[in-house]
């Protein structure tokens, strides 16, 4: 059957008079890498506790794993998982009976519980810290201990809220990697993140800017379709001051503190690495060094926003 | 025909299986509930504290603390008579103890003065003169002053007082009339003889008291606190997002309490019959409906109270401001006769009164069904309603 893992029609939540989510739609085949971005307070954490089965949406549907979001919540909360930023687990409990309490909830029981969890015990790189108290364990261990939890009844859907908040760099890819191998098993994960290095593990991407899914693709197709033109990296002293002489020129798009340096958006036909290293110069950079470099979703959120927003 | 009542029947048999499923389902979760639940506490020291060590700490102290038996009320004599006679029932009346002569007491106004500084309870004027009226048959007056500020003490004062005086007073009348020979006038005497608690303590009054105080504030307090606990961690959200139904949550929570709740009660009351003589007259079976009935009731309040709070803390502040009315609105310390009619209307209401009246009834006095079942039957329906209310209102709030 070619239906999709989640399919979402005209979505929308209201507070009161505040609508957090307006008119979402969108679908996510199985075994896809869904990410879904956005400001604080855009709306992706309505969207997901909607999608969840928590919160029932005031306008619209939505389809997850085959059930209707709000006509039959409990059979979508049997088939996904659900991590969020918290890491919400029993903090005074051995990692062992966080595995064990998880697994009955989701109606695991007799010797299939005890293997399922030292399966997802290994799959997350967890072996050995049974007997640990969760609360002793550093975030990244904690993280995957939650992400272990959510797995535990191999749910045909994985949402992660914001799964990587608090925790350092290599953490954050060990956990990647994890979430790559489950999708590569056919899981669908459907993660909200706000690190925009991490989007780039997705296969397609949603913008939410003020409670409206703005702009939909995947990564690359994104930045194609958001950042014209070439983009360089241009590194050097004194180039905080070159910026508006540079903007000026004809042809740069854009010229944007990125990481370490800038990144300067141009006109393929007009500007190569020479011309620009040139230019930045004579306006006033020194020891400059330019590198071809692609556009990051960075660039594309910034420019994403700023199209929406005069819209809003 | 036969092939649509076939498929009617698989479809009935598929539903049934469904159902069979689904139930196995929520049994495996609960189990799990009240394994994860039995292991958070056991690892929690305050909570087993709360449950296990303090409810024997105040069996114990309020056994022994608790007494409104006065003795030894620590009392001035103040003699202005300074007579054979006046020093006579000075002696006699502190003869049994009741009360306590303290040394002090040269005058009225050094008396008030002691009794201000609550160096004495009690004062007995003995006014200058009493001998001479005495023999002289004239009628006096034995002044007693007392500190009111504990009525209780300054009745048993008072009443000693009085029953001194007024057997002085009859003993005076029959010698008087023996020397007139007329023989002495017949009297009618109070002979009182106290049922249930013959000498009438005040521990196998109070020890059931004690119980039905340490129950509510054990188990509505660690449930209130418990689910604000899960909301607070966030790990009731994780919760929601499984399969568990709110109702299995709710059951999963409330066992564990329910059994430390009955295990309390016969920690208290092992201790109240080995220390303090605390009778178990009644059928055992209406003492075990009672707790459970009432802990269904106090479980029910401790979800009301988290339905309706955000955070450990104000779970546990709303907690202390619904014992602390419930224990004094039920005649655990004060008579609920003794109380004005609105505020014996509210008593009605309030379990902590029924379970009090089952105990008391069924422990000192032998109470069975036929005397107890309405209080128990009060309780029961106390509890459906509260756990009805609440897990209507959490359910309402986790959805």
């Amino acid at each position: 059957m070619s239906e999709m893992a989640i399919e979402a029609v005209g979505l929308g939540r209201d507070f009161g008079a505040f609508r957090a989510v307006t008119d979402v739609s969108f679908s996510v085949e199985a075994g896809e890498i869904f990410g879904y971005l956005g400001a604080n307070g855009a709306g992706k954490s309505t969207t997901i506790r909607m999608l969840c089965g928590l919160l029932l949406p005031s306008r619209g549907t939505a389809r997850v794993a085959g059930f209707d979001v709000g006509q039959k919540p409990e059979a979508v909360k049997a088939a996904i998982g659900y991590m969020s930023q918290k890491f919400s687990l029993y903090l005074d409990l051995p990692v062992r009976d966080n595995l064990d309490f998880f697994g009955g909830a989701y109606g695991i029981s007799g010797r299939a519980l005890p293997r399922r969890a030292a399966e997802v015990t290994e799959l997350c790189g967890l072996g050995g810290l049974g007997p640990r108290i969760t609360g002793t364990l550093p975030a990244g261990l904690r993280q995957r201990l939650a992400l272990a939890c959510a797995i535990l009844h191999r749910p045909a859907v994985l949402f992660l809220d914001e799964p990587t908040a608090c925790v350092d760099p290599q953490a954050r890819r060990l956990f990647w990697r994890v979430i790559r191998q489950l999708a590569a098993s056919g899981t669908t994960i459907f993660v909200t993140t706000h690190y925009l290095d991490e989007a780039e593990y997705c296969r397609r991407i949603g913008l939410m800017a003020a409670g409206r899914l703005i702009a939909l693709d995947t990564p690359a197709a994104l930045k194609r379709a958001y950042v014209p033109g070439r983009v360089f990296l241009v590194r050097g002293e004194n180039l905080a001051a070159t910026t508006s002489a540079v903007r000026a020129q004809p042809g740069i798009l854009a010229f944007e503190p990125f990481g370490a340096g800038l990144h300067l958006q141009a006109e393929p036909a007009l500007w190569n690495e020479a011309s620009v290293k040139l230019a930045v110069e004579r306006a006033g950079g020194r020891e400059v060094v330019v590198e071809a470099a692609d556009p990051s979703l960075e660039d594309v959120f910034l420019a994403a926003l700023g199209r929406a927003e005069p819209a809003a | 025909m036969i092939g649509k009542e076939r498929t009617e029947r698989a479809e009935g048999t598929e539903r049934m299986q469904k159902a069979g499923k689904r139930g196995r389902a929520w049994a495996v979760a609960l189990a799990a509930v009240v394994r994860k639940e039995v292991r958070q506490t056991l690892r929690d020291r305050r909570v087993m504290f709360l449950l296990i060590v303090a409810p024997l700490l105040q069996t114990v102290i309020l056994g022994y603390a608790v007494d409104f038996d006065f003795e030894n009320v620590p009392t001035l004599v103040v003699d202005l008579d300074r007579t054979a006679t006046s020093r006579m029932h000075a002696r006699r009346l502190l003869a049994d103890h009741t009360l306590q002569r303290q040394p002090g007491g040269a005058s009225v106004t050094t008396a008030t003065a002691e009794l201000r500084s609550g160096k004495a309870a009690a004062a007995i004027v003995l006014p200058p003169g009493l001998e001479r009226d005495v023999l002289a048959e004239r009628p006096a007056e034995v002044q007693v002053l007392l500190d009111g500020t504990d009525p209780n003490r300054a009745m048993v004062v008072a009443s000693a007082a009085a029953r001194y005086f007024g057997e002085t007073a009859e003993d005076l009348l029959r010698e008087r009339l023996a020397r007139a020979h007329v023989p002495p006038p017949p009297v009618i005497r109070a002979e009182p003889r106290a049922l249930y608690n013959p000498g009438l303590e005040t521990a196998p009054f109070m020890m059931p008291g004690v119980m039905t105080m340490l129950l509510v504030i054990t188990t509505t307090i660690v449930t209130a606190m418990g689910l604000s606990r899960e909301r607070e961690m966030g790990t009731l959200e994780q919760v929601l997002v499984t399969p568990i139904p709110p109702l299995v949550l709710l059951l999963g929570k409330m066992t564990p309490p329910l059994v430390i709740g009955c295990f309390d009660v016969f920690l208290v009351l092992t201790a109240g019959v080995w220390l303090f003589g605390v009778p178990v007259s009644g059928p055992p079976a209406v003492l075990a409906a009672g707790t459970l009935l009432y802990l269904v009731c106090t479980l029910g309040i401790g979800l009301l109270i988290s339905s309706v709070s955000k955070t450990q803390q104000q779970s546990f502040l709303a907690g202390f401001l619904f014992i602390m009315p419930a224990i004094l609105l039920s005649g655990v310390m004060t008579p609920v006769q003794a109380m004005p009619a609105w505020l014996r209307m509210v008593t009605y209401v309030n379990p902590v009164r029924y379970f009090i009246e089952v105990l008391r009834g069924n422990l000192l006095k032998g109470a069975g069904f036929a005397d107890l079942w309405w209080r128990l039957g009060a309780l029961g329906m106390i509890g459906v309603i509260i756990l009805f209310v609440a897990t209507m209102r959490l359910r309402k709030r986790m959805a």
